[in-house]
């Protein structure tokens, strides 16, 4: 087995690394801060990864591994879309495609109070953030902000949901704007809810824009800038 | 002083009220004056304590297999973390006082039991872990699932934990560990170990 003894970090950055590779050497890197995101960890006096993905670097010293998978695993401050799986006395149970079960206390809305608890029907599709994600314990969420008001969460009327990847939904949510959204929304109209979970919500007038866009966003994941404006070009013309 | 020991079940006579005293594995039915047994095992009958004002025999049922010890309310108990959820944590007895137990019990950890000041701002995540090793005090017998424990005070709490990288750590106060190997500091509820 190659024993990788990188002198310069800057060799692994953006390129491709698999669970078990030494990323950086702690022994040659003395009295700095390094913030470590999702995907590293510390062994004694290196660093290695825990996933299989692509290094990155933002300066001043922040490190993560950026994958994109199916599976879910719930961190802080994430906004995702959950179903209601059950409801008890004081949670519902939402399914988040995370390990567990997500627990959304039954007073965590905008003027919640023990009068006027929101009755949701099993399967209700529900825009929340997640508020605590401790490993081991099953994720807390809500439908306010940090200030306690709604912000545009809470239950999705109508409309469609589809499965991604989480990559795919980091993509979407990403600015400037993603092409495919920027290229469907010069010529529809639409309204889209983007979970870090990998779900994604499409509302429209008619059902010809909603399949047009949700067909856009699953081919999208894999192609670049200008396919992307193609494809939907493409997709357009078969409904104009 | 020790009759022939007879082998008595739950629900067998022993006496009447009027001549012996309950012991340890029998009990009296007021109804009839009358002791019966409580626990299956070997009646035995010790003379009553010389001094005290009551003067009958002691009737008591000796356990034919030993059993283990069994938490009391006020009791110290050694437990494993196994489950830390929002408002409580779980935990498995496996010691009480210096004996270790013959089988599991379960003991649970509520969010106002974890210290004694500030207890609407508890968060488990930050007092316990699943696989720490706590020594608590007995409450009571709590509900049919679980004896209900406190660590509300400096000797109790977290006694031994390990880090995320592996290592035991070493506490540092009363509410941070370090581990040896990386230096990361985790939060838990440490026990005061005076020695």
């Amino acid at each position: 087995m190659e024993n990788k003894q990188s002198s310069s970090p800057a060799s692994f950055i953006d390129s491709t690394i698999v669970p078990g590779d030494v990323v950086l050497d702690l022994s040659s890197m003395t009295n700095q801060t390094i913030k470590l995101g999702g995907g590293l960890r510390q062994d004694c006096d290196v660093i290695s990864a825990m996933k299989a993905g692509t290094l990155r670097f933002s300066k001043p010293n922040k490190y993560w591994i950026e994958s994109s998978q199916k599976r879910y695993v719930p961190c802080v401050e994430d906004t995702v879309l959950g179903i209601v799986v059950d409801s008890k006395a004081d949670n519902f149970l939402i399914d988040i495609k995370g390990p567990t079960l997500a627990f959304l206390p039954v007073l965590a809305f905008e003027g919640g109070t023990r009068r006027n608890i929101p009755k949701f029907e099993l399967g209700t599709l529900l825009y929340l953030r997640v508020v605590k994600a401790n490993f081991g314990m099953n994720p807390e969420l809500s439908c306010t902000d940090a200030s306690g008001k709604a912000a545009e969460f809470g239950p999705l009327k109508d409309g469609y949901m589809f499965e991604t990847s989480t990559g795919l939904s980091r993509k979407l949510l990403s600015s400037p704007t993603c092409p495919v959204l920027e290229a469907l929304g010069k010529k529809l109209s639409f309204e889209i809810a983007v979970g870090l979970n990998g779900r994604v919500w499409v509302n429209a007038a008619s059902p010809d824009t909603v399949v047009v866009v949700a067909n856009a966003i699953m081919n999208s994941e894999s192609l670049s800038t200008a396919q992307q404006i193609i494809m939907v070009e493409h997709l357009l013309k078969n409904i104009q | 002083m020790e009759k022939a020991d007879d082998m008595v079940t739950p629900g067998e006579l022993l006496g009447r009220a009027n001549d012996l005293k309950p012991g340890k594995g029998a009990y009296v039915a007021s109804k009839n004056n009358t002791i019966y047994a409580s626990l299956t095992g070997f009646r035995r009958i010790q003379p009553s304590t010389p001094g005290s004002p009551d003067q009958r025999p002691i009737v008591e049922v000796i356990g034919h297999k030993a059993h283990g010890p069994v938490p009391e309310p006020g009791s110290v108990v050694i437990a494993r973390v196994t489950k830390v959820m929002a408002r409580t944590a779980s935990v498995d007895i496996m010691c009480v006082g210096p004996k270790s137990m013959r089988e599991k019990f379960t003991g649970i950890i509520r969010q106002q039991d974890v210290r004694a000041t500030e207890i609407d701002k508890v968060d488990m995540h930050l007092s316990f872990r699943p696989g720490d090793i706590v020594r608590a005090v007995v409450l009571s017998l709590g509900d049919a699932r679980a004896y209900y424990l406190s660590t509300a005070k400096n000797e109790l709490g977290v006694v031994s934990a390990e880090s995320s990288a592996g290592a035991t750590m070493v506490p540092i106060s009363w509410t941070e560990m370090q581990c040896p190997l990386t230096g990361q500091i985790e939060q838990r509820k440490v026990a005061k170990v005076i020695s």
